[in-house]
């Protein structure tokens, strides 16, 4: 009994006097909420951190006293954790990695990379270091630096690193997470869809500008973007859209009409003896919720003529995209070697290192099929 | 021994109750010569009862004639011929000097052996109330007394069987408290019986005041924080431990009973449990499980995770934490530290305070506490509703003393978390546990039914059912 009392109050002693814990206040730290990736003009990495100001956060004043809630400081250095190193030598906290919110790259880095190597080899630090969050968004910036997102102010949030997931969700996408982005990258052949932000010509307020497309292939580098509506699309297909509005204008229904549907797709992978075949089906259920036409979609005559010639308009937009992938940038944006992957393991494993240029030459046909259910709360048109 | 000289005998009596002032020695000559001695105590007899029907007859109309023809006194007090319920003849002063300090009436006739005592006994005692500590929104308002007579009557009121059974035994050198250990024949284990009866038969003290005593002698393991033996103040909470097979016991002079044996879940029941409808009692009591659990734990995890492991918390909650933290002069231990004696200060000043000046301490309390320490700078505001809120969630406990342990084991736990954050935290909580696992008060384990885990009863302890599927 009295060892163990000696003991005890030993241990306890040792743990207090040797003062080797791991306890940190709240306030010895300095939270990093956004960090950014830049090759600035002198070639060299440039990482800038968004650092939260936890007494703006707590401050009840509006107003010009109020204090500003984020601090975005940068450093340059050989990699991320250097250029942490002297992004630390400007402030009197350590730096926490773990609440990081966002990570941006900004346009010059991906199309750039380092020492011809893409980003693909800073991002190690993200999965590597124990303290790091692997649930942040990523995002390229497109027309721009990473740095210059991270000082715009939204119009919700505080800042704009945690603003970055909302406007995704809001959009009907879901977040691209860090941990998203692996799963997608460290698989052989083909391109990543990346969301894109940019800021907007007038300044301090940011935009969702489509989704870049990064070459596996080629260590990781950008080859260009796609449109907003576009990446709407490409994201249907690669299942990634939880809700999307596809509105027909044309002649045949003379006016305009807006369906928000719940978007689902299957696509098939076939071998024949021309080699592989692909066929996309779009499928789309939802509500009509503009009617700019003289038809009224509660009528079974006009149901028909709304619903094919909104599947044929879409259908033109995604076999336009298709093309485009295939024609333009000659990447699988879509993610279909992994599906050729799963299908026709043997095959894959000649075919994952130039699987672009095979997927530029595949015969890829695409249907969109929309329905509605509900025609919206009123009959005729307005 | 009593000796057939009422000289004597009176002189004996005195010499033992020298200096006792509320002793009342009262001498009679009734007709006939006869010379009669009453000995009492000074207000704990019935003197209505004791004139009326006692003196007046003696007096007017000489010795009570009964079924044979009585000559005198002594024959009177040989057929023990007087009119109360309960007499008695002795011939020991001892035995004598304990009845009349118990409130008996003592007649010594000339002549006489022996002493006749009839029970008389009547004194000023609190009448039946609502149970003020605990308190149920149904069921039966009566509490106990102080007085054991109405204690049992109570739950001979409830439980009309001979084989609600009732021991008697004395305990304490000097009060010679009476301890009554009721049981329902057949229901608890005969050993268990046999154990709980030795227990008390071997408690050596001088004097009880409150079953407390009691429990102390007869309880497993004394150095636990955890209360082993169940005390209630309400008949019909003693009444369903009866009725499951535990046994109570009653002391003189505390309405506070005790229940044998105890689990760890009873100290989380309350007493309209099943009285209420099981649906609503079923939710109640998540939210009491939950609340205990979360009045032990939630300080120490609010250290843990904000100074140990920040990224376990929601980011835009560490913000604002941090925020508010900004300007606290001391680390969050030793906040947590200050406000946690403070909260048990104002708990343990509540119930000491006179009734008069009660409302003060939650006005300055309040005050003090919560609004001015935390716009002096002196405290953070998530302390105080981290303390707070583990305070208040405590007092959800059902049983009051229930809670204490929750409230005391919540300091060696600061301790840990604050030294080793949540890996500290999990190792206070495994010493904790295996202690409780340890506990095995009068052979049944403290966390029955859950560890040793027994299915059916388990389904007691996780929902309430409905009655008519109790087993």
């Amino acid at each position: 009994m009295r060892t163990i009392k000696v003991t005890v109050c030993l241990l306890l002693l040792g743990a207090i006097t040797s003062s080797c814990w791991n306890l940190k206040e709240p306030n010895q730290l300095a939270m990093v909420i956004g960090g950014g990736l830049d090759i600035n003009q002198d070639g060299r990495l440039e990482v800038s951190s968004q650092i939260a100001i936890p007494a703006g956060f707590s401050s009840q004043e509006t107003g010009p006293g109020k204090k500003r809630s984020y601090a975005v400081v940068s450093a340059t250095g050989k990699d991320f954790m250097d250029a942490g190193q002297n992004l630390q030598a400007q402030l009197s906290r350590t730096l926490f990695y773990a609440h990081r919110q966002t990570i941006l790259i900004g346009e010059r880095m991906a199309e750039q990379g380092l020492a011809d190597q893409g980003i693909g080899k800073y991002l190690d630090m993200i999965v590597r270091n124990p303290k790091s969050e692997i649930k942040s968004v990523i995002w390229i910036v497109k027309d721009g630096m990473a740095k210059d997102i991270l000082k715009t102010e939204p119009l919700f949030d505080p800042l704009i690193s945690t603003a970055l997931s909302g406007v995704q969700l809001s959009l009907g996408i879901k977040p691209y997470y860090y941990r998203e982005f692996l799963s997608d990258y460290l698989p052989h052949g083909g391109a990543l869809l990346m969301p894109a932000v940019s800021i907007q010509p007038s300044g301090g307020k940011f935009n969702y500008s489509g989704a870049a497309i990064l070459n596996k292939e080629k260590s990781l580098k950008l080859i260009g973007y796609l449109k907003p509506e576009e990446s709407y699309y490409a994201n249907w297909i690669k299942g990634r859209q939880r809700m999307v509005t596809v509105t027909a204008a044309n002649d045949q229904i003379n006016g305009s009409i807006s369906l928000r549907v719940k978007p689902s797709r299957h696509i098939r992978v076939t071998k024949d003896s021309k080699g592989l075949r692909v066929h996309i089906v779009l499928h789309g259920t939802g509500t009509v919720v503009e009617n700019n036409s003289p038809l009224n979609p509660a009528t079974a005559k006009d149901l028909k003529t709304v619903q094919s010639s909104l599947s044929q308009e879409a259908g033109q937009e995604v076999s336009k995209l298709i093309q485009k992938a295939q024609q333009q940038y000659k990447a699988d944006i879509f993610g279909i070697g992994e599906l050729v992957h799963r299908k026709y393991p043997g095959d894959w494993k000649k075919l994952q290192d130039h699987w672009n240029d095979t997927f530029s030459t595949l015969p890829i046909t695409s249907e969109v099929q929309l329905k509605y259910e509900d025609p919206g709360q009123t009959n005729s048109s307005m | 021994m009593v000796g057939p000289h009422l000289g004597d005998n009176e002189q004996t009596l005195k010499s033992i109750f020298e200096h006792c002032s509320d002793i009342v020695f009262r001498r009679l000559s009734l007709r006939g010569d006869d010379k009669l001695l009453l000995v009492y105590v000074d207000g704990m007899i019935d003197k209505e009862l004791v004139q009326s029907s006692m003196l007046k007859p003696l007096l007017y109309h000489g010795v009570p004639q009964g079924l044979g023809v009585l000559d005198s006194l002594a024959q009177m007090c040989e057929q023990e011929l007087v009119a109360a319920l309960v007499a008695k003849k002795v011939t020991a002063f001892e035995e004598c000097t304990e009845l009349i300090l118990r409130g008996q009436i003592a007649f010594l006739a000339e002549g006489e052996a022996s002493i006749l005592l009839a029970d008389v006994s009547q004194f000023e005692t609190r009448s039946i109330e609502e149970p003020s500590n605990e308190a149920a929104l149904r069921g039966s308002r009566e509490s106990f007394t102080e007085q054991i007579r109405t204690n049992t009557t109570m739950l001979r009121r409830i439980i009309v069987t001979p084989d609600l059974k009732m021991e008697s035994f004395h305990v304490g050198k000097l009060t010679k408290t009476e301890v009554i250990l009721a049981y329902i024949e057949g229901l608890p284990s005969p050993t268990l019986l046999d154990e709980v009866r030795t227990r008390v038969k071997a408690i050596d003290i001088q004097g009880v005041l409150e079953s407390g005593y009691i429990e102390e002698y007869i309880e497993d393991t004394g150095y636990s924080p955890f209360p082993q033996i169940m005390s209630t103040e309400r008949a019909d909470v003693v009444s369903a431990g009866l009725m499951e097979g535990k046994i109570s016991l009653l002391v003189n002079g505390t309405p506070n009973v005790l229940v044998v044996p105890m689990t760890f879940w009873d100290g989380l029941q309350a007493p309209d449990d099943y009285y209420e409808r099981f649906m609503y009692v079923t939710m109640n009591r998540w939210i009491r499980y939950l609340f205990a659990l979360f009045s032990l734990l939630f300080p120490s995890i609010y250290i843990a995770l904000t100074t140990f492991h920040p990224e376990m918390v929601p980011p835009k909650l560490m913000l604002n934490i941090t925020g508010l933290r900004e300007q606290s002069p001391f680390p969050t231990v030793i906040e947590v530290f200050m406000m946690e004696f403070m909260f048990e200060g104002l708990r343990e000043a509540g119930i000491r305070l006179p009734q008069q000046i009660g409302p003060l301490v939650s006005i300055v309390g309040a005050l003090v506490i919560g609004q001015a320490a935390v716009e002096a700078g002196i405290i953070s505001a998530p302390i105080v509703i981290v303390v707070s809120a583990a305070g208040i969630s405590s007092f959800v406990i059902p049983r009051y003393r229930f809670g204490y342990p929750m409230r005391m084991l919540r300091f060696p736990l600061l301790v840990m978390s604050g030294l080793f954050g949540l890996f500290g935290l999990a190792l206070g909580l495994i010493l904790i546990l295996s202690h409780l696992i340890q506990l095995n008060p009068m052979g049944t384990p403290y966390l029955e039914p859950l560890a040793p885990t027994k299915k059916n009863k388990l389904r007691n302890v996780l929902w309430r059912r409905p009655r008519k599927r109790m087993s």
